[in-house]
C-alpha cells in the first residue's frame, strides 16, 4: 500500500492509535518506523533520528501482528536471545526475563517452547521481548487479535500502565471500541491518506451539540411538520428517530409529539463513537 | 558485534535441531566409516578408493550442508516474519546478514570436522596396509611415506573448509535473492558450473577457433565463476605430490575473497529488500 | 535514500574491483597448481568438442563433484561385466570406457584398456579396412589423450609407443614415444624396446647404440647380447658397405643372408633400405613388395611400397594398397600433445 503525504506526530508518554480498515497503510506505517522498509520519498524521524538508523531502535519495543519467534526456544531463552541482541547479558539479563515473564503471566509456564504455544501465549511473549529493553516508545500491532475477552482486559490494561510509566505506546488497530477508551490520541488511516488526526476527545466533540430523539405513538402527528424541523427522520416499526441541530429546535419538536398523544423515549444529546467518525472518515475519503 | 554473535549463536543453535541435516551427517559419517569396505571392489587400488570415498563423501555432503543450511536462512527468517522482531532491535542488516552467515558457516565446520575425523581415523588405521598392497609403479611418486600421505589428507580437509565457506556464502546469497527451492537450484548450479570453470576457459581458447565475442564472453564467466575445483586436492594426493602451505595460504586467501564478494553482493541485495 | 543509493553504488563497484582483482590470484592459483602437480590442465582435445558423450561426460563430472572418482570406480566395474557378457556388448563397452576415462583422467589402467580395446578388439571385429583404420587411428588418438592427461609417468607413453610398433609398425613414432616412456622412472625392458624399433626401421647403428647401452645396464641381459650378435653378423657387414658407398657388394652380402633366411624381415628391409640409399627405387620397391607379400602385418613394407609405387608410376593390386591410416604423411603425424598452456 503506498502511502501519501503521511505525517504523523505522537506525543510523548501517551497512547497513540493508528485506525484504518485493511489495506489502508497501517502495516506499511509501522514498517516504516521500524526500519523494514524505507520510503521512496520523503523523510520521518524517530526520537529526532533518521528513519531505520539502529539507534533509536535502542528505545523502542515492537509487538508484531500475530508474532513470530524462534520456535525451538523456550520463554527464558527467547527472551534471553532478544536481550542480548541489546547487549544486555548476565544476571541483568536473567532479571529482567524473570520479571517481565511474571508481567505478562508466563513464569510457571517459562520451559515450554514457543513451537507449543497458544495464540494467546505467543501474544504474551511477544509483550515482553517487545519490553525487554524497557522501551520508551512501544509499538503494538493489533495486540488483543485472537485474546480471549480476559486476555483482552489484562493486555488493555498492561497498556495503561505502560503510559502510567511515562511510556509512549503506538497502538495499531481496527478495533475502535477498543481504542476509545484507551487512546489519547488516534489518526484516521485510508488509501494511505490520514483521513482524520487529534485526540479522541476532540474526534468525538468534532460535530456535537446535534440532539436526538426517539419517540413512539406518533399515528395522529404530522410527519411532515417533524420531517421540516429534523436534520434526519427515521421511522422504525412503532418508532421514531429524530435528529435535531440543536436543543431548542429538540424540545419544540417533543412538545409537538407528546401534544399530539406521542410519547416520548429518550431526548438527548447525540453520542458519535469511533466508529462513527471511521465511516464518515473512510466515507469522505472515496469522494476525494 | 555482539548482535552478530547473538545471531550467530542463535542460528548454529536452530540448525542442530534440523532433522535432515542430522541425518546427512549421520549418513555420511557411516559412508567414510565403512569406505574401507567398498575399497576391496578394485583390488590394486584400494587406496585411490579409499581417498576418492573419503575425501568426495566429505566434500559432497558438506556442500549439500552448506547449500541446504544456507538456502533456508534468509527467505525462512522473512517468510516466517521472525526477522520483524530482530530488524526492530538495534540490529542493522549487515549484522544480521554476517550473523546468519557466521551461524551456518560454524554449523558446516562442526560437520565438516566430525566427518573429517570419521575419515582420518578410517585412514591411520587402513592406509599402512594399502600403501603395502600398492603395485610398484603406482607408488613411485615421492608422496608415498606415510606421514607424507597424512599430512596431504589433512591438508585436503582443510581445503574443503575453505571451499565450503565460499559455498554456504553462495548459500546466503541466494537466500537474500530467491525463496528456498530457486536458492537450492541457483547454488547447485552455480557449484556445478564452477566445478568446471576450466572448461570455460577451453572454449574460450583461440586455438578451438573461438570468435572475438566467444572469447570476452567465456573469459568473464570463467574470470566471475568461483573456481572450486581449486579446492579438489584428491589428484595431489594421489600422485603424491607435496604441497606446501604458502600455496595452500594462496588457495585460503582465494576462497576468503570470494566469500567477501558473496556476502558483499548479498548485503547490497538485501539492504534495500522488503521484508 | 541517497546516502542508501550511495552505498549500492560503492558496493558494486567495490564487488566489481575484488573480483578484477581476484583474477591475478586466480591464475597464481591456476599456475601453482600446475606447476607443482596438484592437477592437471585439461588438454585441448577432442573432450572439448561436442560429442555427447564427452558432454555427458563433463556435466556428470560437475554434477558428481568429489565423487567422480567413486563413480568412475563403479562405472568401470559395470564395464567388466559387460565385458564377460560377451562380444555383443563391445561396442557399449566402449562408451562406459570412454566416459570413465572423462570422469577420472587421471587413472591409467581405463585408458590403456580403451586404447587396446579400440586397435585391437574392435580393429579384428570389422573387415571393413575403412572401419578397421578409424578403430586404430582412435585407439591411437585415445592413447594420445590420456597421455596428455598423465604426462608425468611413463605407462601411458608405452601403451601408445607399443601400439605404434606391434600394430602399426610404425617404427619412427614407436620409438619417438618409447624415448619419452623413459624420461620418467620406468621398467627396464623399454629401452630394449627402443633398440628393437630401430633395428626393423633399420637404423642399425642407433639399434646397436641401444643394445649397448642395455648391456652395459645389465651385463646379464641376455635379449640385448644375443640381438648385437645377430646384429653383427647378418646384418652389419652390408650395412658397413653401404656405408661406404659401396652398394653392389652390400646387395651381394645381404643376400647371402637371405639364401640361408630368405623369409627375414629385418633383412630384407635391410636390403631395401639398401637399395633406397644407392638411388634404385625399382629394386628397393621389388623387395619392400616381396617383404609386404610375406607378412600381411609387415603395415611399414606396404607403406613403403605403396609410396615408391606412387613414384614410379605402377600400379598395385587392391591387396596391396595399404589403408589410408599407413599412408599418413610425416607432417600429419600427431606430436607429443603439448599439454598446458
Amino acid at each position: 500500500m503506498g502511502l501519501r503525504d503521511l505525517s504523523i506526530a505522537v506525543e510523548e508518554g501517551t497512547i497513540f492509535g493508528l485506525a484504518g480498515p485493511n489495506g489502508s497503510g497501517k502495516t506499511t506505517t509501522l514498517k516504516l518506523l521500524l526500519g523494514l522498509i524505507y520510503p521512496t520519498a520523503g523523510e520521518g524521524t524517530v526520537f529526532g533520528l533518521p528513519l531505520g538508523n539502529p539507534e533509536y531502535k535502542r528505545r523502542i519495543g515492537f509487538l508484531p501482528e500475530g508474532p513470530y519467534f524462534y520456535d525451538h526456544l523456550n520463554a527464558v531463552e527467547l527472551l534471553r536471545f532478544y536481550g542480548g541482541l541489546f547487549g544486555m547479558a548476565g544476571k541483568a539479563l536473567n532479571d529482567r526475563a524473570e520479571e517481565l515473564l511474571h508481567m505478562v503471566g508466563m513464569w510457571d509456564r517459562r520451559e515450554i517452547r514457543v513451537r507449543d504455544y497458544s495464540r494467546g501465549m505467543l501474544q504474551r511473549i511477544g509483550l515482553a521481548q517487545a519490553l525487554v529493553n524497557d522501551p520508551d516508545l512501544v509499538f503494538l500491532d493489533e495486540p488483543t487479535a485472537g485474546l480471549d475477552p480476559p486476555a483482552q482486559i489484562e493486555m488493555r490494561a498492561l497498556m495503561q500502565s505502560l503510559r502510567a510509566q511515562g511510556k509512549t505506546v503506538f497502538l495499531c488497530s481496527h478495533l475502535l471500541k477498543e481504542m476509545e477508551p484507551l487512546c489519547d490520541s488516534v489518526a484516521i488511516l485510508a488509501q494511505g491518506i490520514v483521513r482524520r488526526m487529534g485526540s479522541v476527545g476532540d474526534l468525538l466533540a468534532g460535530e456535537s451539540g446535534r440532539f436526538q430523539l426517539q419517540a413512539t405513538g406518533c399515528q395522529n402527528i404530522s410527519l411532515q411538520n417533524l420531517r421540516d424541523r429534523a436534520l434526519d427522520l427515521k421511522v422504525q416499526g412503532e418508532e421514531l428517530v429524530l435528529l435535531f441541530a440543536d436543543q431548542r429546535s429538540a424540545l419544540a419538536a417533543a412538545g409537538e409529539i407528546a401534544e399530539g398523544g406521542g410519547s416520548i423515549i429518550e431526548l438527548g444529546a447525540q453520542t458519535r463513537s469511533l466508529e462513527d467518525v471511521f465511516i464518515e472518515a473512510v466515507a469522505a475519503g472515496g469522494t476525494d | 558485534m555482539h548482535a552478530i554473535i547473538r545471531v550467530a549463536a542463535a542460528t548454529f543453535h536452530e540448525a542442530w535441531r534440523k532433522r535432515f541435516l542430522n541425518v546427512i551427517l549421520i549418513f555420511a559419517v557411516l559412508i567414510i566409516a565403512f569406505s574401507w569396505s567398498l575399497a576391496y571392489l578394485q583390488p590394486g587400488a584400494e587406496l585411490k578408493l579409499l581417498i576418492d570415498i573419503g575425501l568426495g563423501t566429505i566434500r559432497f555432503f558438506g556442500m549439500l550442508i552448506a547449500i541446504f543450511l544456507g538456502v533456508r536462512l534468509i527467505s525462512d527468517e522473512i517468510d516466517k516474519r521472525t526477522i520483524h522482531t530482530i530488524l526492530t532491535k538495534p540490529v542493522t542488516r549487515a549484522q544480521f546478514l554476517l550473523g546468519k552467515f557466521f551461524g551456518s558457516l560454524a554449523t558446516v565446520f562442526c560437520n565438516l570436522a566430525l566427518m573429517g575425523i570419521a575419515f582420518y581415523v578410517v585412514f591411520l588405521i587402513k592406509a599402512p596396509g594399502f600403501l603395502s598392497s600398492m603395485s610398484s609403479s603406482e607408488a613411485t611418486g615421492p608422496g608415498f611415506s606415510t606421514d607424507f600421505i597424512y599430512a596431504n589428507i589433512a591438508k585436503a580437509i582443510f581445503l574443503t573448509f575453505v571451499e565450503m565457506t565460499v559455498v554456504t556464502a553462495l548459500a546466503v546469497m541466494a537466500s537474500t535473492l530467491f525463496s528456498w527451492i530457486m536458492a537450492a537450484t541457483f547454488s547447485f548450479f552455480i557449484y556445478f558450473v564452477g566445478q568446471m570453470a576450466d572448461f570455460f576457459k577451453t572454449l574460450a581458447s583461440p586455438a578451438r577457433g573461438t570468435g572475438f565475442t566467444g572469447q570476452i564472453v567465456f573469459n568473464t564467466i570463467y574470470g566471475i565463476l568461483p573456481h572450486f575445483e581449486v579446492f579438489d586436492m584428491r589428484e595431489a594426493i594421489l600422485k603424491g605430490t607435496y604441497v606446501g602451505w604458502d600455496v595452500l595460504s594462496k588457495h585460503l586467501g582465494l576462497g576468503l575473497i570470494y566469500a567477501t564478494v558473496i556476502m558483499l553482493i548479498s548485503f547490497l541485495a538485501f539492504m534495500n529488500r522488503e521484508v | 535514500m541517497k546516502r542508501q543509493r550511495g552505498v549500492q553504488v560503492i558496493g558494486w563497484v567495490l564487488v566489481v574491483a575484488l573480483i578484477a582483482g581476484l583474477q591475478p590470484l586466480n591464475n597464481s592459483v591456476e599456475y601453482d597448481r600446475i606447476v607443482l602437480g596438484m592437477k592437471t590442465p585439461t588438454p585441448l582435445t577432442r573432450m572439448v568438442d561436442f560429442d555427447p558423450t564427452a558432454i555427458t561426460g563433463v556435466i556428470m563430472g560437475a554434477a558428481l563433484g568429489g565423487f567422480q572418482g567413486i563413480a568412475a570406480s563403479m562405472m568401470w566395474m559395470k564395464m567388466e561385466e559387460l565385458w564377460d557378457s560377451g562380444h555383443g556388448t563391445w561396442l557399449a563397452c566402449l562408451n562406459v570406457m570412454r566416459t570413465v576415462t572423462l570422469l577420472d583422467p587421471h587413472w591409467l589402467e581405463p585408458w590403456k584398456i580403451l586404447g587396446w580395446h579400440l586397435a585391437y578388439n574392435l580393429y579384428v571385429e570389422t573387415k571393413d579396412p575403412a572401419l578397421q583404420a578409424e578403430y586404430l587411428r582412435k585407439g591411437l588418438d585415445a592413447l594420445k589423450e590420456g597421455v596428455s592427461w598423465n604426462p608425468n609417468t611413463y605407462e601411458l607413453y608405452f601403451e601408445l609407443a607399443w601400439t605404434y610398433f606391434d600394430k602399426v609398425r610404425d617404427y619412427e613414432e614407436a620409438t619417438k614415444w618409447f624415448a619419452a616412456a623413459i624420461q620418467f622412472p620406468h621398467p627396464e625392458f623399454i629401452e630394449r624396446m627402443i633398440a628393437h624399433s630401430y633395428e626393423r626401421m633399420p637404423d642399425l647403428d642407433r639399434a646397436l647404440d641401444w643394445y649397448d647401452y642395455c648391456l652395459k645396464r645389465n651385463p646379464n641381459d641376455r635379449t640385448a647380447r644375443g640381438a648385437i650378435t645377430t646384429i653383427r653378423l647378418r646384418y652389419l657387414p652390408a650395412w658397413r658397405l653401404m656405408e661406404e658407398g659401396k652398394y653392389d657388394e652390400a646387395i651381394k652380402r645381404i643376400d647371402q643372408y637371405l639364401e640361408v633366411e630368405p623369409n627375414s624381415l629385418i633383412a630384407l628391409h635391410v636390403k631395401a633400405h639398401i637399395y633406397e640409399e644407392a638411388g634404385k627405387d625399382r629394386e628397393a620397391f621389388d623387395t619392400w613388395r616381396l617383404a609386404a607379400r610375406l607378412s600381411a602385418m609387415d603395415h611399414q613394407a606396404r607403406r613403403k611400397t605403396n609410396a615408391l609405387a606412387a613414384k614410379l608410376g605402377i600400379q598395385l593390386t587392391p591387396q596391396e594398397q595399404a589403408p589410408s591410416y599407413l599412408l599418413q604423411q610425416e607432417g600429419q603425424r600427431l606430436q607429443v600433445p603439448a599439454h598446458g598452456r
